[in-house]
């Protein structure tokens, strides 16, 4: 039996790093992936986000035939079914005031994960991990109640301290690890997505830089567009919509879902500008949680990626997430080989760092971003924020239907009619804010509760109650 | 392998070039082995199966599921299934290495 410093179960982004992170530091390495070359089981749709050029150096170097930068996000509000028409429109540019430079420049970039997925596998080879394919994994060596190595569906048996398990949403290694059995029905979504090849000529005409695009509107809870250099990719039912407990309880099929909402004609417009054809039909389930999983390490054995149900909770984006939690679990591998324990309790610290790095970070509030997509995929609050978007807009900006002045002065007046409207986003930040700025605000709001006083002012008993909530709320 | 394009039509709409049909935009190398069961006697007849298949690989007979036969030509290995059966009567494994699902963007 071949023994090995470190098995890697999964050639994604995140096995891949983790691979390549081992192999730098002289670890002996073993990745393993079931399908013929990395990449070819995944679902694409994919735009890896400006937050891999902050966290990886190698990452500079990427360029693959598909990639098309994005540096305009555009949501598109649609009016109901039948008409689905563009009633409101938003683009933006990256902001000034992100903090480092290439989120300055754009948002993500498109690429096929059949050319990303081997871009990064390769790496992981040439730093010198030996790479296995067509390998699928079916049973866990244990060596002192702690995992010790992994079982081929052939029989083949590999040994090795520690294993990473970037095994993907249905992760073989988390289930016969025994930390998780199935994922439940609120925890996932179910994705299904049309992949289209267009002329790259036309997508740079029409499309340009605008490389992520969504849709809402009633009954429409998020579809996305993302797009390639050659062509573009269109899924859904939308994060809000294809919660597999919703899609359960309500029996809408996603598949059926994804097709009635591509007739949209906007979509059918910009994909007849396109010249674009179908090439392929996609489905794939992505966990999406409200907090970040704790669940995710045992003795001798790290859950990464999707397997540790990584991705954030306002798009499912998890790519990133995926190659950083990589990238710890092969440092606290590393870590525990050198100190020669990797027990439970030693590997422990993955989880801790976890919690504390930017992966962590993104779950703050999550339960908030959830229900920010609820909003928007509810057809009744998304058909009425969409309305009051649409006369604010009109009312400040746009009307020469009307005298000007009489248009501006019904701004302030729709914004009270629609307060409880936007009360129901408020609850959504409000929390956010505390959750991260709690001392700052406290300290604003301790700074107004003083001025009042010096005034004389009556606010007294309302501050008090604020007082009470001041534990913040976690 | 089953080569794209060989069925048609089912989810044609309109008839026109963006027409998208499931069935002739998946290629799946086929492999001997099953990776999806069901447990028949745990089956509840809920249909969370048939709502949630991307393939519509599920029906109800007799109010029970039933897999379709030719399932392991055109599964796309999302595991909808196991994880919308609340009955505990669906289990999913993967097909053999090297078979299954292949997306080529081709």
């Amino acid at each position: 039996m071949k023994r090995y410093d470190l098995i890697v179960v999964g050639a994604g982004p995140g096995g891949s790093v983790a691979a390549m992170t081992a192999a730098e530091a002289g670890m002996e390495v073993l990745l393993l992936e079931r399908s013929r070359y990395p990449g070819e089981k995944n679902a694409s749709g994919f735009a890896l986000s400006t937050k891999a050029w902050r966290d990886f150096p190698f990452i500079a170097e990427l360029d693959l035939p598909s990639m098309r930068y994005n540096r305009l996000c555009v949501a598109h509000f649609l009016s109901p079914p039948p008409e689905m028409e563009e009633r409101f429109t938003i683009s933006s540019g990256p902001s000034r005031r992100m903090s480092y430079p290439e989120a300055r420049d754009f948002f993500t970039a498109g690429m096929l994960r059949r050319e990303f997925d081997q871009w990064v596998a390769e790496k992981a080879r040439a730093a010198g991990a030996t790479l296995m394919l067509e390998s699928l994994v079916t049973g866990l060596r244990r060596e002192s109640g702690r995992v010790a190595g992994v079982v081929l569906e052939g029989g083949e048996e590999f040994a090795a301290p520690v294993v990473i398990g970037a095994d993907g949403v249905l992760s073989v290694t988390a289930r016969l690890s025994g930390l998780r059995t199935k994922w439940r029905p609120d925890q996932v979504i179910s994705a299904c997505a049309v992949d289209y090849a267009a002329p790259r000529e036309r997508m740079d005409d029409v499309v340009h830089e605008a490389g992520f695009q969504a849709y809402f509107g009633p009954g429409i809870g998020g579809n996305y567009l993302v797009a390639y250099a050659d062509g573009l990719h269109l899924g859904g039912p939308g994060v809000t919509n294809s919660l597999v407990s919703r899609l359960n309880r309500s029996h809408i099929k996603p598949a059926r879902e994804l097709l009635d909402t591509l007739q949209a004609p906007p979509t059918r417009r910009l994909l007849r500008a396109l010249g674009a054809r179908p090439r392929e039909w996609q489905a794939h389930l992505l966990p999406w949680m409200d907090r970040m999983p704790t669940n995710i390490h045992s003795g001798g054995l790290m859950l990464v990626g999707d397997a540790a149900g990584l991705p954030e909770p306002l798009y499912a984006e998890g790519v990133w997430q995926a190659m950083y939690s990589g990238r710890l679990a092969a440092q606290v591998a590393r870590e525990c080989e050198e100190e020669g324990d990797v027990s439970a309790a030693s590997l422990a610290r993955y989880l801790e760092r976890l919690e504390e790095s930017p992966v962590g970070k993104e779950f703050v509030g999550g339960a908030e971003l959830r229900r920010l997509f609820e909003i928007m995929g509810d057809p009744g609050l998304s058909r009425e924020l969409t309305e009051l978007a649409v006369d604010m807009t009109v009312n400040l900006f746009m009307s020469a239907q009307e005298p000007k002045a009489e248009c501006v002065a019904r701004a302030l007046p729709l914004l009270a009619e629609n307060l409880p409207l936007l009360m129901e986003v408020a609850r959504i930040y409000l929390p956010m804010l505390l959750e991260v700025e709690g001392e700052r605000l406290r300290g604003y709001l301790a700074a107004v509760k003083g001025l009042a006083a010096l005034l004389g002012g009556s606010a007294g008993s309302a501050w008090d109650e604020g007082d009470k909530a001041e534990g913040g709320p976690r | 392998m089953r080569e794209k394009g060989k069925r048609g039509g089912e989810d044609s709409r309109g008839g026109d070039e963006l027409a998208v049909d499931r069935f002739a935009l998946v290629e799946v190398i086929p492999s001997g082995r099953d990776f999806v069961f069901l447990d028949a006697e745990r089956c509840t007849g809920c249909g969370n199966c048939v709502a949630i298949c991307p393939m519509d690989l599920w029906r109800m007979r007799g109010g029970r599921a039933e897999l379709a036969e030719g399932y392991r030509e055109v599964c796309v290995e999302c595991g909808s299934c196991f994880i919308a059966c609340e009955a505990g009567a669906v289990d999913f494994t993967y097909p053999p290495g090297g078979t299954g699902v292949a997306y080529r963007y081709a």
